[in-house]
């Protein structure tokens, strides 16, 4: 009986394979804010092409179970894989898999760490976290000039440590205050919110406990810099005082710089991120060169161009 | 008669045994740690850990930092008022960390307002419902009533059905986590009305934490309720004989536990003016950790409020210490570690020490 449907099931996807393209797509995780954007805007993109069908599957960030995703599309018979890499680094298995089929593969959002060494039916489709944290941490250093400051000591606030958007926001912030035009930024103290809001502002309110004078939180998220304003509020700190930096322009983030406490945040298109991918990939299905690494450049929101974004996340 | 005294790590009434209570150990663990960041920071950093240092501020000790100690383990500390009771009374709750996302979320949906900076709210939940504005009852009565269903359910899984509790509530634990990914597929629940905003303003979040540990303690202690705990988790079958309705017992305590879970998202979620579907991950952890290492013994009918609110300040103590000395984030977690396992062993050793009599 078993095998009987198995069969059906496997003609029924043989026979819709012939007449369209079937892209398989296997996302890190269904529940995660950013993602689901990402996944929606390709899903909704799919729609507006004739013939393109997308089948979406959720790997809980289980690296094994992508891995079985990925080799179930391909026994399947897809004309194209997108992958949301769990694991960054368990990516080589992925592309070996889908090269020995010959099968396109393109991975979305997070970089693949055999980037470089991608076969020619294989891209890779993000944007640059070189830019976000620049962008970010440049912003609140016009803000400083703007200000009339000579000095300005900061605070920063990290991601997840194991993240890689985490490490390269970081380390863009490093580097801006290393030009000279930046130099005059000096941080204090460097410290994890694991992304959260709770732990930002438990984070901040220990940092204002040490009575330290500071002029400027640059935040890895959008989340954590709500956190620390939230705590410095408490605290009876006039927020038009420090100047605040976070990335991701989410809803709460815009409403937040409308009220005039958030200072900078960094749109990322998530939904741009989903249509690219999926671009990408039907380019690579019939057989057309694409770049290997498409950038989907990250925007600088501020109370000035705010409006662009209200609507997009 | 002799065999009474031992054997069991529950005999709560021998008052020679009594004559330490081990709440006094933490109490001496928690002065010893609090000494040693303040010894560390006079001599690494050249700061007070825990006397204020400032000109600009009055006062003998530094009290913004002495607020965040509490404050930060207030909410998590909430959770641990009701675990302690369960692992008293010979059980466990894992699921008390995803109760308070689905919680969060659910409550926080009825707690939303219209506009936001002018502009309908991009997070309404029951915008076209026209569910917004409410006073601040209805999200309260509906988180607490979902706190109050997680419990029955764990209570009435553990009595009835005979599972292991730690089954039961892990159970419960993957399912109210899906429940709270579920109800807004994902996104987040944002903007509440002042009014609930005020619930976890401040220091409110110690407030509701010193009033209800102040309130169980004197349960615990005084009441029918609170010798029963201790009565089933030292001897089930001795209780049952007694003439302990065991099963009706376990459902209460499950459901206070349940709904101390649900107190901690209303304040969670207030506190934080959104509500997130991976709200509370780990706090179930966090909080049987602050009642391992405040006394309370994971075999039942030994532990007390005192001694999880101790446990819960040496959290706090340590979060705030870290972050003192500007060390690495990476130890506070080895730390935190190296802490609960050494509770752990120290308990399993008194509990062998009682036992040899």
């Amino acid at each position: 009986m078993r095998k009987l449907l198995l069969s059906a099931a496997v003609s029924a996807l043989m026979t819709s394979a012939a007449m369209a393209e079937n892209i398989g797509v296997s996302m890190a995780l269904f529940d995660d804010n950013f993602l689901t954007v990402l996944r929606n805007g390709m899903v909704e993109y799919g729609k507006t092409l004739d013939g393109v069908n997308l089948q979406v599957e959720d790997a809980q960030n289980d690296v094994a179970k992508q891995l079985d995703q990925i080799k179930n599309f391909i026994a399947s018979g897809v004309d194209a894989i997108i992958v949301n890499p769990v694991d960054t680094s368990a990516t080589q298995a992925m592309s070996d898999a889908a090269a020995a089929a010959k099968v396109p593969l393109v991975y979305v959002n997070r970089e693949p760490i055999n980037v470089d060494t991608l076969p020619d039916n294989q891209a890779f489709v993000a944007s640059n976290e070189q830019e976000s944290g620049t962008l970010e941490t440049q912003e609140v250093c016009r803000l400083f000039k703007e200000a009339g400051k000579t000095e300005a000591h900061v605070y920063v606030i990290m991601g997840e440590l194991s993240n890689q958007a985490a490490v390269m926001r970081t380390k863009d912030i490093d580097d801006v205050i290393a030009t000279p035009e930046c130099s005059f930024i000096k941080i204090i103290d460097k410290q994890t919110s694991n992304w959260r809001r709770d732990e930002a502002q438990n984070l901040m309110t220990n940092w204002l406990s040490t009575g330290t004078k500071f002029d400027g939180v640059i935040a890895n998220n959008d989340e954590s810099a709500i956190g620390a304003i939230q705590a410095m509020k408490a605290a009876g700190i006039d927020m038009k005082s420090v100047v605040v930096g976070g990335v991701d322009a989410t809803q709460d983030a815009l409403a937040a710089m409308q009220a005039g406490d958030l200072d900078a945040t960094v749109f990322q298109d998530a939904a741009g991120q989903g249509k690219g991918s999926v671009d990408a990939a039907l380019k690579l299905a019939k057989g057309e060169a694409v770049d290997q690494k498409v950038y989907i450049p990250f925007q600088l929101v501020t109370p000035a161009n705010i409006g662009d974004f209200l609507k997009k996340n | 008669m002799a065999e009474t005294s031992r054997g069991i790590g529950g005999l709560a009434f021998d008052a020679s045994k009594r004559a330490r209570p081990p709440e006094l150990n933490v109490l001496i663990a928690l002065i010893a740690i609090v000494a040693a960041f303040e010894l560390l920071g006079r001599l690494l950093i050249g700061d007070s850990f825990l006397f204020n240092t400032r000109d600009n501020v009055d006062g003998i000790f530094n009290q913004q930092r002495l607020e965040i100690i509490i404050l930060q383990v207030s909410i998590v500390g909430i959770i641990a008022i009701g675990v302690t009771q369960v692992i008293i009374s010979g059980g466990i709750d894992l699921s008390s960390g995803s109760v308070v996302g689905a919680t969060a979320m659910i409550s926080m949906s009825f707690a939303q307002v219209a506009l936001v900076n002018g502009q309908p709210n991009p997070k309404g939940v029951f915008l076209e419902q026209g569910w917004v504005d409410l006073p601040v009852i209805v999200p309260v009565l509906v988180g607490l009533a979902c706190g109050l269903v997680a419990g029955l359910i764990n209570g009435a899984l553990v009595a009835y059905t005979k599972i292991p509790p730690f089954i039961a509530t892990l159970g419960m634990m993957v399912t109210a986590r899906g429940v709270a990914r579920w109800w807004s597929k994902g996104q987040p629940i944002s903007f509440p009305t002042e009014s609930f905003a005020a619930i976890g303003k401040g220091l409110m979040p110690v407030v509701i934490f010193v009033t209800l540990a102040v309130l169980f303690m004197v349960i615990l202690r005084y009441t029918r309720y609170g010798k029963y705990c201790y009565a089933i988790g030292s001897n089930e079958q001795a209780a049952r004989i007694s003439g302990i309705n065991v099963e009706h017992h376990k459902i209460l305590v499950y459901s206070i536990a349940g709904v101390l879970a649900a107190v901690a998202a209303l304040v969670l979620s207030s506190k934080n003016l959104t509500a997130q579907a991976g709200m509370g991950v780990m706090y179930e952890l966090d909080a049987i950790a602050m009642a391992v290492i405040g006394g309370t013994s994971l075999s039942g009918g030994r532990g007390s409020i005192v001694g999880t609110m101790l446990g819960a300040l040496i959290f706090g103590v340590i979060i705030s210490g870290f972050t003192f000395l500007r060390i690495d984030a990476y130890y506070q977690e080895m730390i935190k570690g190296v802490i609960i396992v050494a509770a752990v062993v120290l308990d399993v050793y008194r509990q062998r020490v009682r036992s040899r009599g």
